[in-house]
């Protein structure tokens, strides 16, 4: 329904305003080839310029954050008028550009500050993380799970907090140690801090690097992983287990054929603000597209039973599969962040029957119960 | 319990002190020729792009070894040619080289970017050592097979520079190369050859990096370690063996930095060693029981018949 109306869109607008060009400009935080990030967001570029006759795009990589102005200024100068912004550092940079060019359209990623001509946008994965959470809990033998961090920003903190409760639906006694790195994109920290937590006794892996290191660490030493934001199951085919994968493409494809057809002007962004999900299509849950779980854990997975608290006695297998069906097909059927949901320090964060708001998943500073490690920001 | 810790320890500390050893090695040996390389981390980063280029080509990670030590070499020559022939100061010919190093290894390296590597360097377990309690696991399993070059480099480099003819000549090219060059030394031969060895070592540690340690290149995937390496070489006074016990030492506060990050500041750990460094530097300076050892000659250009 959606692309047939989306198709619809685009072709009222070309009748409009006739076949104009748009040019739409990338500015990365990484190199294109870094298999995370950055990679993800030029696969979506790419799709939609082969989804579009009328889109030229360029793009510009491993652009430091504090410098992301002077790059900006010089895509304008090249005559590019929707420029997508990817990385949350840059939002300061974006703002002030956005009254610098007030007739360029401004698109920014993972950012919350609007204005007329900037809408934000995110493909968010909390509840690909819980399902990832509930698999990790059935295959922990010590009770341990390590999850490698980048930064001990409000957008982990939702994402390993999502991934613990899924661990401790299944495994309610398990732990998920995590330690950080301090950076999006470093193999050699990443391998060092998951080296770290094999020695801790973590026996299954989850993570946010912008590599597949820890994949490969675990793998080398015989233990599952869930790959992070790009298809990392031939990195280790024998021991990822599934992961997060992202879709940036359905969102700037979106954006850009309201941009063609005149419904985005750099007049009315104030309130566009994309938060995608599975049921957009925008996440998916898997360690290759088209495969959920890897079928060498379905046996393992099908085994462990739980009681679960809707379905009664389920495989682990059944309840991923169940649940997973859930949050894509019917939104908001189900939330992984349903009170009632303590903090490890024992605050009621989540109140029985309610669930959080996008404003408190984007905001969100504590940890669930089951979290091991350092937290920084922690509230009292 | 302190089993896992020291074993843990051990083997990561080891581990991470493979690429900082050989880079060590390598400019010691320069520096004892009285020629200083500030040009270690570009020299490193070019043998990784050029290691992990020719492994993935040909299938075989140790024609990569080999490939990294020509390709640092190669850019060794640069730096002997500007400090050596053409007397340039020292200091700025070596941050040039690690900026281009840098640089260029960024440009030529993007179509490798996030690629697996398919053949790494195996790892290499010692036959009956590795059945030792503790340092079995520890050291002598589950290791790549460069380590224990390493260790065999760091040897035979004591060897030659205290018990060999061409050790002496090579230190007194570095503390007094008048005096050197009137005994009919070459001086410009012996740093010319030094700075290469040194930049060979560097690629070798490179390398260790592309096709060993995480199998892949990543632009700037040295991130600072041949800096690290520098500090070692002050920190082991210019001594191959103590470079082995200096390299691990930076190794396992790497490692521990990550044990400990529930209960200290990872900043902290990650800084320690070089408060060693720095420590060391203060006792020597002061003449406290340390002796630094710097060759005399270190950072001065030599013209033949000057004094």
């Amino acid at each position: 329904m959606r692309k047939v109306w989306l198709a619809a869109v685009v072709v009222l607008g070309a009748l409009a305003f006739g076949q104009q060009e748009v040019k739409a400009g990338w500015i990365y935080v990484g190199p294109i080839g870094d298999y995370g990030w950055t990679h993800a967001h030029d696969v979506g570029r790419k799709e939609a310029e082969a989804a579009f006759p009328w889109l030229k795009t360029s793009y510009v990589e491993s652009v430091p954050e504090g410098q992301a102005g002077s790059y900006i200024d010089q895509m304008v100068r090249q005559g590019t008028k929707v420029i997508f912004a990817t990385s949350f550092g840059y939002m300061d940079a974006v703002l002030e550009a956005a009254k610098r060019y007030p007739d360029v359209i401004f698109a920014h990623a993972t950012g919350f500050k609007r204005a007329p001509n900037v809408a934000t946008y995110m493909a968010d994965f909390y509840q690909v993380y819980y399902l990832n959470g509930l698999m990790a809990g059935a295959l922990t033998k010590t009770g341990k799970v390590g999850y490698v961090g980048a930064f001990p920003i409000p957008e982990l903190k939702r994402h390993i907090n999502a991934f613990t409760l899924g661990v401790r639906t299944v495994n309610p006694e398990a732990k998920v140690l995590v330690r950080w790195i301090y950076e999006w994109y470093n193999p050699a920290a990443a391998k060092e801090a998951t080296e770290a937590l094999i020695a801790e006794g973590a026996d299954v892996f989850a993570f946010t690097e912008d590599s597949p290191t820890v994949v490969q660490v675990a793998a080398e030493k015989g233990f599952p992983s869930f790959s992070h934001y790009s298809p990392m199951l031939k990195f280790a085919p024998d021991y990822v287990v599934s992961g997060q994968l992202v879709h940036w493409g359905t969102i700037y494809k979106d954006f850009l054929a309201k941009v063609y057809a005149g419904l985005y002007t750099p007049k009315n962004l104030e309130d566009v603000d994309y938060w995608w999900l599975l049921p957009q299509g925008a996440v998916e849950l898997g360690a290759d597209f088209g495969v959920p779980v890897n079928p060498k854990f379905a046996g393992r997975l099908k085994a462990k039973a739980v009681d679960h608290p809707i379905f009664g006695e389920i495989s682990v297998y059944d309840l991923v599969m169940k649940l997973h069906g859930l949050m894509k097909d019917v939104e908001l059927a189900f939330d992984p962040f349903q009170g009632p949901i303590k903090d490890r320090k024992g605050v009621l964060r989540v109140p029985e029957g309610l669930r959080l708001t996008k404003h408190q998943l984007e905001t969100m500073e504590w940890a669930v119960e089951g979290v091991v490690g350092p937290w920084p920001n922690e509230p009292k | 319990m302190v089993e896992s810790w020291v074993v843990a320890t051990l083997a990561r500390g080891l581990a991470f002190a493979v690429p900082l050893l050989f880079a060590a090695l390598g400019e010691l040996v320069a520096e004892r020729a009285g020629v200083i390389n500030l040009g270690v981390e570009g020299m490193m980063i070019l043998g990784a792009l050029s290691a992990f280029v020719v492994a993935d080509a040909s299938g075989s990670p140790w024609l990569g070894v080999l490939a990294a030590a020509f390709v640092g070499a190669a850019a060794a020559f640069f730096h002997a040619f500007f400090s050596v022939t053409l007397r340039a100061n020292q200091y700025v010919s070596g941050l040039a080289l690690t900026m281009v190093g840098l640089g260029l290894s960024g440009l030529w390296g993007k179509a490798y970017a996030g690629r697996p590597l398919a053949h790494p360097l195996p790892k290499w377990d010692v036959p009956l050592l590795k059945e030792i309690p503790w340092l079995g696991p520890g050291i002598f399993s589950g290791q790549s097979a460069l380590l224990y070059l390493g260790f065999v480099f760091a040897f035979l480099l004591w060897v030659f520079l205290y018990r060999t003819r061409g050790g002496i000549h090579l230190r007194s090219v570095g503390e007094n190369p008048a005096a050197a060059d009137a005994l009919g030394i070459n001086v410009y031969l012996v740093r010319y050859l030094a700075v290469l060895f040194g930049g060979a070592m560097a690629g070798v540690a490179g390398a260790y990096l592309s096709v060993a340690y995480r199998p892949s290149w990543t632009e700037g995937m040295t991130a600072g370690m041949g800096w690290i390496a520098l500090a070692i070489v002050i920190f082991a006074a210019w001594d191959p063996l103590r470079a082995v016990g200096a390299a691990f030492l930076f190794g396992a506060f790497y490692h521990l930095a990550y044990r400990f990050q529930a209960h200290l500041a990872p900043e902290f750990l990650k800084m320690t060693p070089y408060l060693f460094t720095i420590l060391f530097l203060v006792l020597s300076a002061l003449g406290k029981g340390v002796r630094l050892g710097a060759p005399e000659a270190l950072g001065r250009p030599f013209v033949r018949g000057e004094r």
